[in-house]
């Protein structure tokens, strides 16, 4: 049996969501599940087969043409889908960046070798992603990136350092975007790779961030060649499609997470209702817990629209801001009541209540990141401010 | 029969009307431009001289109606055109005309002898009061007593508190008073809308006309960012009504509260903002946007979101459904 003849997707009658529910309920199970503490964490092996039958279940790659190992349905498909996988406790996604950020570029701008080359790989998990977009003298100014390109006889000679590269030494493939010319030229001669982790003189260094894991790094290259056939689009058309990345990070990536969110404060309150002393503390907060879950149910509006609106044909452009910035402050929000609820429980709390503190804990400083990366607070704002209500700066 | 009229149009229309109506003396002058231009009866049966339409082509309206600080009981009119149309078809046919002015007195019920938060009961003909069964009654506002206005602090469409009095045109039974405050909660939140909009848009002119330090006031980015959050604010009371009128995966009623409820804490705030960044004309009588402000903090209370969100408190300690949490045992 071929791998793609395995795939499953919802048999007809049955709505997409059940079949994702009932899925999950019979998969997602153990140390996968992000609900509960665990002795020994679940291993990157573990997520990474996990993933595979996510894929095979008609979870995964969902709006990918077949001819790539997709399931060639629309968005609409994939918002019911996630918002069953929101709603479970189901680990993000160790490829997201493949599947969520590589995926869709190399769709839009890649040839067809490349397309199968890069697309099913990515499904399969058998190439796990990585972006190198930020350096260290760049990060909102993205446009002030100094790694350099240079074509050489048969492909192109790579130098320079990225950084906060999420799961690079976890990777096999990096997103790169780097300039053919100098640091002058800005949004000029920018240029995409699908770097090969393994080419020599590419160096990767984890380095530890405030939740204690090692997940970003510093990656370095020091005369790595890549060959011309992984370069993605044209030279020069980097900038057009790296902005296009990010517009679609910010609107569609992990389109759970309104569920995600949801289901987050349903599993305190569920797990507080289990211990008298827990509900104590709780109480108090119950009306700010109420305006989170109305902010819930209006990023869930933000989401949809946005759904809607691409399905019709339209594009989101600077709009993608909204959800972004709407999300990652109101989930700051509810991380830091949340932790302000758990860290109070009693000494010696076990089960459900050991569970949801771990859980609050490793959602409070994950936070943090959220108002970070995919562009700041401050860069969404200037976003809104500047291209959807186009103010002026000068009389 | 409705499906080639576009929302879209009616909010042009709309916004004319509206225009228009800015220059009428009073309530009963701007009701006979309304029922003229049809807008009273979008939601009433043709009989009555209505549309018949549903309730997401009563939005624009009452969006329009809010951006222009309408002063006119407008969701009061759409809802009551359409409640009463069955029994008592005359009075509906009045109200779609124009003619006949009806309000609802949305807090308190007459079990108490005393209902509050009754626009222009002043002029209304009639007042439809609130049981404490969950019922109502519509009263002739002639025969109740002790009419007060002094408390509002709308000042375009000022909310009286009354003392009903006997004199009972029609009766509405539980049902029919949910519906009515199921769509209410729509249509208040897209008149929040519309008022939030026009103060950001006030706002935003004025950041970019006004000139400080040699620059206008929009290329200073604490501004600039203060307008971008009113915008998200604009933006999500706009999607969330988009979200409640489609056909929400959740299903429709929470979707509803969260319009109105996120509409009644951020709306405010909107107007709050831009009178800041007015400066000392922000703080003046004559600039609206305290009218807005007003008229925004009215439509809280009348439509209780304070209340709304302590019920949906208490609802959410009751625990979820998430089948994920099915094996936790709770305690009382
Ligand atoms: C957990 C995590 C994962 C990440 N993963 C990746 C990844 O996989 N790949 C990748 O390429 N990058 C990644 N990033 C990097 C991320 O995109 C950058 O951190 C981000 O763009 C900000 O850049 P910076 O860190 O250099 O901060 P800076 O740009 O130096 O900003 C520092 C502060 O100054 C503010 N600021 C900057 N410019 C302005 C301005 N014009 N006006 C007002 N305020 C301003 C910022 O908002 C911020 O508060 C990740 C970051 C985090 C935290």
């Amino acid at each position: 049996m071929t791998a793609s003849s395995a795939l499953q997707t919802a048999p007809s009658g049955r709505s997409h969501a059940a079949h994702a529910r009932d899925w999950l309920a019979e998969n997602l199970k153990g140390r996968l599940r992000i609900d509960r503490a665990h002795e020994i964490p679940v291993t990157l092996q573990e997520l990474v087969d996990f993933e595979v039958g996510m894929h095979a279940a008609g979870l995964a790659g969902i709006t990918w043409p077949r001819a790539y190992a997709g399931h060639g349905l629309t968005l609409r498909e994939h918002l019911e889908i996630n918002r069953e996988i929101g709603l479970a406790p189901v680990p993000n996604s160790v490829n997201s960046i493949g599947k969520e950020l590589a995926g869709p570029i190399i769709l839009a701008i890649c040839n067809e070798t490349q397309k199968a080359e890069y697309l099913p790989a990515i499904l399969k998990m058998q190439a796990i992603w990585c972006q190198g977009f930020s350096e260290p003298g760049a990060g909102s100014d993205l446009a002030g990136l100094r790694t350099r390109a240079e074509r050489t006889a048969d492909g192109w000679r790579i130098n320079g350092q990225k950084i906060w590269t999420s799961g690079a030494s976890k990777s096999q493939r990096c997103l790169l975007l780097a300039r053919t010319g100098t640091a002058e030229d800005r949004h000029k001669g920018l240029v995409l790779f699908a770097v090969r982790m393994d080419t020599p003189g590419l160096e990767v260094r984890e380095i530890r961030s405030i939740d204690g894991h090692r997940h970003f790094c510093e990656v370095f290259f020091n005369d790595v060649i890549v060959d011309e056939a992984d370069m993605l689009g044209a030279p020069d058309e980097g900038w057009a499609a790296a902005t296009r990345v990010l517009s679609i990070e910010r609107a569609t990536n992990r389109m759970y997470r309104s569920w995600r969110f949801q289901s987050e404060l349903e599993h305190l309150i569920d797990a507080c209702r289990t211990d008298a002393r827990a509900m104590a503390l709780l109480t108090p907060y119950s009306r700010q817990l109420a305006q989170i879950r109305v902010e819930v149910e209006l990023l869930k509006g933000h989401v949809e629209t946005l759904v809607e609106t691409l399905l019709s044909g339209g594009q989101i452009g600077p709009r993608g801001s909204f959800p972004k910035l709407y999300w990652s402050e109101s989930h700051q929000r509810f991380a830091q009541i949340g932790w302000e609820i758990v860290s109070r429980f009693p000494p010696g709390v076990d089960g459900p209540l050991r569970d949801i503190r771990a859980r609050m804990e490793a959602v409070y400083f994950a936070s943090r990141a959220e108002t970070i990366y995919a562009g700041t607070t401050e860069i969404q704002l200037d976003i809104i401010a500047g291209r959807i209500l186009k103010l002026q700066k000068a009389a | 029969m409705h499906d080639d009229l576009d929302p879209a149009e009616f909010e042009d229309t709309a916004r004319a009307v509206m225009a228009s109506c800015a220059g009428a003396a009073d309530v009963p002058a701007r009701a006979r431009l309304l029922g003229e231009a049809g807008l009273l009866g979008v939601l009433a049966p043709q009989a009555t001289g209505g549309l018949d339409l549903p309730l997401r082509y009563a939005v624009p309206v009452c969006r329009t109606g809010g951006q222009a600080l309408l002063g006119f009981p407008l969701i009061e009119t759409l809802l009551l055109a359409r409640l009463l149309a069955d029994e008592s078809p005359d009075l509906a046919t009045g109200l779609v005309a124009g003619e006949t002015l009806a309000t609802i007195a949305w807090t308190g019920v007459v079990e108490d002898e005393i209902v509050g938060g009754a626009p222009v009961a002043r002029v209304a003909d009639y007042v439809l009061c609130f049981r404490r069964d969950g019922g109502a009654l519509l009263l002739e506002t002639a025969a109740c007593t002790d009419l007060d206005e002094t408390l509002s602090i709308d000042v375009d469409t000022p909310d009286a508190a009354l003392r009903p009095g006997a004199a009972q045109v029609a009766q509405l039974d539980v049902a029919a008073v949910a519906r009515l405050r199921a769509d209410a909660k729509i249509l208040r939140a897209a008149c929040v809308h519309g008022s939030a909009a026009q103060c950001l848009e006030l706002a935003v002119e004025h950041a970019q006309g006004r000139v400080q330090f040699g620059r206008p006031l929009s290329a200073y980015q604490a501004l600039r960012h203060r307008l971008s959050r009113d915008a998200l604010a604009v933006e999500t009371m706009r999607n969330a009504l988009v979200r409640a009128l489609s056909e929400p995966a959740e299903g429709p009623a929470f979707a509803r509260d969260a319009a109105w409820l996120g509409a009644a804490q951020a709306g405010p705030g909107v107007a709050e903002s831009a009178i800041q960044v007015l400066g000392g004309m922000g703080f003046t009588w004559e600039v609206p946007l305290h009218r807005h402000l007003r008229q925004m903090r009215t439509q809280a209370v009348l439509g209780a979101a304070v209340e709304g969100l302590d019920d949906l408190a208490a609802h959410l300690l009751n625990g979820s459904n998430s089948p994920w949490n099915g094996d936790f045992h709770h305690v009382a």
